[in-house]
């Protein structure tokens, strides 16, 4: 190791500042988060250690396991719903049906429009639009005949909205990482399945998904840890209780709601936990299909 | 070549670290004269008057006095920078703003991070704290022990004043409001359905006046309001039924009891007879759809905190002169009419805090002096902003407190404010572990009134996981 740094002193320099950084704003502070979840702290004085007892507490904690029950909800449902939207966007803005360039790039402008819109300000325009009593959502339904929803006043319904905000607000991301993966792709793959006699269909299925596949692994494995992180979709947007809280908002008010720093801690590290096992199974079972 | 790159590179680092540093620097203090201000917090300290107002010689050093604050705190801002422009004698540079934050819980967070950040100077001045805060600041030695300055100022302010900020026999804050919770109800509509009012004196009658609402419009008007959000639990909960029903969470020594207090079924079994007979509009409170249905007169009373006036005055134009108060409805067997709700104001305690003793001098104007108090009242008044009953006696006393109300018809909220405080209820008891509590208790509440449980099984979960995730309380007071 040494004699690398010694051989490669420049290269190493290089990368020294992210590492410096790395090591003040991140491997410091999670190595405190791990110290912190063993004691009793509310923010301010001297942390008491508790040794495991915060850990037994989530463990008996209904809304800790509700909140990490919605998360999972979040995550699935990201995975499939913004994955399949931005496949098919991107399909779409590279199709031949959008032949002319200006339309192109106005529709990808407008595709990606979502995503820089901010997050809380969204949220409260959602919120209007899924308000029972005078919200839009709810008018259009009552036009049907259908009596209107609770979106957030009930549990049934209150992750409703923040999968659709979720699904809204990342997609036009994924969207483009996607497109510049369709970009990518050999035009002769195509022009050589058409002679072969291969329909749209055979073609997404047996060339565009196989080129895209590395692409695919690279946003699901960033959507699985943006997923996790939710907060500002279901902060901004609250059911009855933890109905609709996902993990990161649960962390958040157990420390800065309740001050309960250690206990906040605590579920940090699960959090932390769960990512790692998650990027390992994902990691696992590419390696298996060959893929890394 | 080699050594060039070497060079690059590490420039390229030092500009980084020094950047990344120059990042957590502190902001340069908003007072710079701290050696000034020492001298005049021991002048100001020295010079006290014998009645316990604070006078000062000394000249306050140019600056920022800054004040986190909630609600709407640049109308209070208002009362202070007249204040100070009629002493600029001794602050000539003296500026002073009042930070708008969310809550408590947003202050004590700043207050907090900042604290932990070690960047002291970044502190405020001072803060609006609730007990629970206040509870935690003191005992992390942020604020300021006010136990001295006060005692000569106890008996001219209304009973209780500072309970809820005094800690082992320290008194840690200001006070700056008492407010009772009381009964708004729109005479308007109680004539219409000829109803008398003074059927609500009972928590029993108060239901029995609902379900006649309900009868007699056609279940077009409704009593109250419920709240799908953790509002429930804060309005028509912690500060309202719940101690007027003389219920606990803890008991004396700090073990969870809320599942088999009797208190506690008396209250929140009210709150469901109210509910599950339909007599609540579910809806968010403070926001426009309920001020339509008030507007509309299809909600015809309020249990709240007086705090409620002015939203009411703010909110409600189409029914002025329609409303009235009187005291909360009391629990049969309780006799009690409601708790009230203090608020404090706390001087943090920052090493050289240069306006301490400018800060006083400013709270007791604000708290004493009856004429300035009257010109900022009829001012709020005017623009239809808030202010509060004042704690002081005296002030009290006062015909100008006791004035007819526009917006009542006539009525004198200020002198009903006044009243209501006189049978109020004990408050819940403050515990370090209210915060948490909350959280709890309001997570069950709300999925009662989502309909998703029964208020006997909200009690039992509430009871459940209050003993798992809590367990004992510390009962400071």
């Amino acid at each position: 190791m040494l004699k690398a740094i010694k051989k490669y002193k420049a290269p190493y320099l290089f990368i020294l500042p992210f590492f410096l950084l790395f090591l003040v704003f991140q491997l410091i502070p999670t190595v405190w988060t791990l110290y912190i979840s063993l004691t009793n702290w509310k923010g301010i004085g001297t942390p008491d250690f508790c040794g495991m007892d915060n850990y037994k507490k989530i463990a008996v904690d209904n809304m800790f396991w509700e909140s990490l029950g919605n998360t999972v909800i979040y995550w699935i449902s990201g995975l499939i719903l913004i994955l399949c939207c931005a496949l098919l966007i991107a399909c779409l803005l590279n199709s031949r049906f959008l032949a002319n360039n200006t339309a192109r790039a106005f529709f990808k402008t407008a595709t990606f429009l979502p995503n820089v819109c901010a997050a809380i300000a969204m949220g409260l325009i959602f919120r209007m639009l899924f308000d029972e009593n005078v919200g839009l959502i709810n008018e259009i339904i009552a036009l049907v005949g259908i009596s209107k929803i609770p979106w957030l006043t009930s549990t049934t319904f209150s992750k409703i909205p923040v999968i659709i905000l979720n699904v809204w607000r990342y997609t036009p991301w994924f969207t483009m990482i996607l497109l510049s993966g369709l970009l990518n792709i050999s035009k002769d793959y195509y022009e050589a399945a058409t002679v072969d006699g291969a329909n749209s269909i055979q073609q997404f299925w047996f060339i565009t998904l196989p080129s895209l596949k590395n692409i695919l692994f690279f946003c699901s494995v960033t959507l699985t840890v943006d997923m996790w992180k939710l907060f500002n979709e279901s902060y901004i947007l609250p059911g009855p209780g933890t109905s609709n809280s996902s993990l990161f908002q649960y962390m958040y008010e157990s420390g800065f709601n309740v001050f309960n720093m250690g206990y906040a801690s605590a579920i940090g590290v699960v959090l932390i936990l769960i990512l790692i096992v998650i990027s390992l199974i994902q990691f696992v079972a590419r390696r298996r299909q060959g893929e890394l | 070549m080699m050594r060039k790159r070497v060079a690059l590179a590490l420039a390229l680092a030092a500009v980084l670290a020094a950047g990344s540093l120059a990042a957590c620097g502190g902001q340069e203090s908003s007072s710079s004269e701290t050696t000034t201000a020492k001298a005049a917090e021991q002048g100001g300290k020295g010079t006290e008057g014998g009645d316990g107002a604070p006078s000062s010689d000394t000249v306050y050093p140019a600056g920022t006095l800054t004040v986190y604050a909630m609600g709407n705190p640049q109308y209070r801002q208002q009362y202070f920078e007249t204040w100070l422009e009629n002493h600029r004698d001794i602050a000539p540079e003296v500026k002073i703003e009042f930070v708008q934050t969310e809550g408590t819980a947003d202050i004590r967070e700043k207050i907090t991070m900042t604290a932990l950040s070690g960047a002291t100077e970044d502190l405020p001045d001072a803060a609006m704290l609730d007990p629970v805060t206040i509870m935690d600041l003191a005992k992390a030695g942020l604020l300021k022990d006010e136990t001295e300055y006060l005692a000569p100022l106890l008996d001219k302010m209304v009973d209780g004043a500072t309970t809820d900020a005094t800690i082992d026999g320290k008194i840690y804050a200001l006070p700056d409001s008492v407010r009772p919770q009381v009964l708004f109800y729109n005479k308007e509509i109680f004539d219409r359905y000829e109803i008398d009012p003074e059927t609500m004196s009972t928590m029993d009658g108060y239901i029995e006046a609902g379900r006649q609402l309900k009868e007699k419009s056609n279940g077009e008007v409704y009593l109250s309001y419920i709240d799908p959000t953790s509002k429930t639990w804060r309005y028509w909960g912690r500060r309202g039924l719940m101690p007027s029903a003389g219920a606990k969470i803890w008991d004396e020594n700090g073990e969870v009891i809320i599942g088999s207090d009797e208190g506690t079924k008396k209250a929140l079994g009210a709150l469901d007879t109210m509910n599950s007979e339909g007599l609540l509009m579910k809806t968010t409170i403070m926001e426009p759809a309920l001020y339509d249905a008030i507007n509309n007169q299809k909600v015809a009373t309020f249990c709240m905190g007086a705090f409620w006036d002015e939203f009411m005055r703010q909110n409600c134009e189409a029914v002025k002169g329609q409303w009235r108060v009187m005291s909360a409805p009391e629990f049969e067997g309780v006799g009690k009419a409601g708790a009230p709700v203090s608020q404090f104001m706390g001087i943090i305690e920052k090493g050289d805090n240069p306006y301490s003793e400018l800060f006083r001098m400013m709270w007791y104007d604000f708290t004493f002096d009856i004429e300035a108090k009257e010109v900022w009242v009829n001012s709020m008044e005017e623009q239809n902003a808030p202010y509060s009953n004042p704690v002081s006696k005296e002030m009290l006393e006062d015909p100008f407190w006791k004035e007819p109300s526009e917006f009542y018809g006539g009525m004198s909220f200020r002198e009903m404010e006044g009243k209501c405080l006189e049978n109020g209820a004990e408050n819940l008891a403050v515990t370090p572990q209210d915060a948490e509590a909350d959280e709890i208790i309001s997570a069950e509440l709300e999925k009662y009134v989502a309909g998703n449980q029964s208020m006997e099984e909200a009690i039992a979960n509430m009871d459940k996981n209050l003993k798992s995730k809590i367990g004992k309380a510390e009962v400071v007071q």
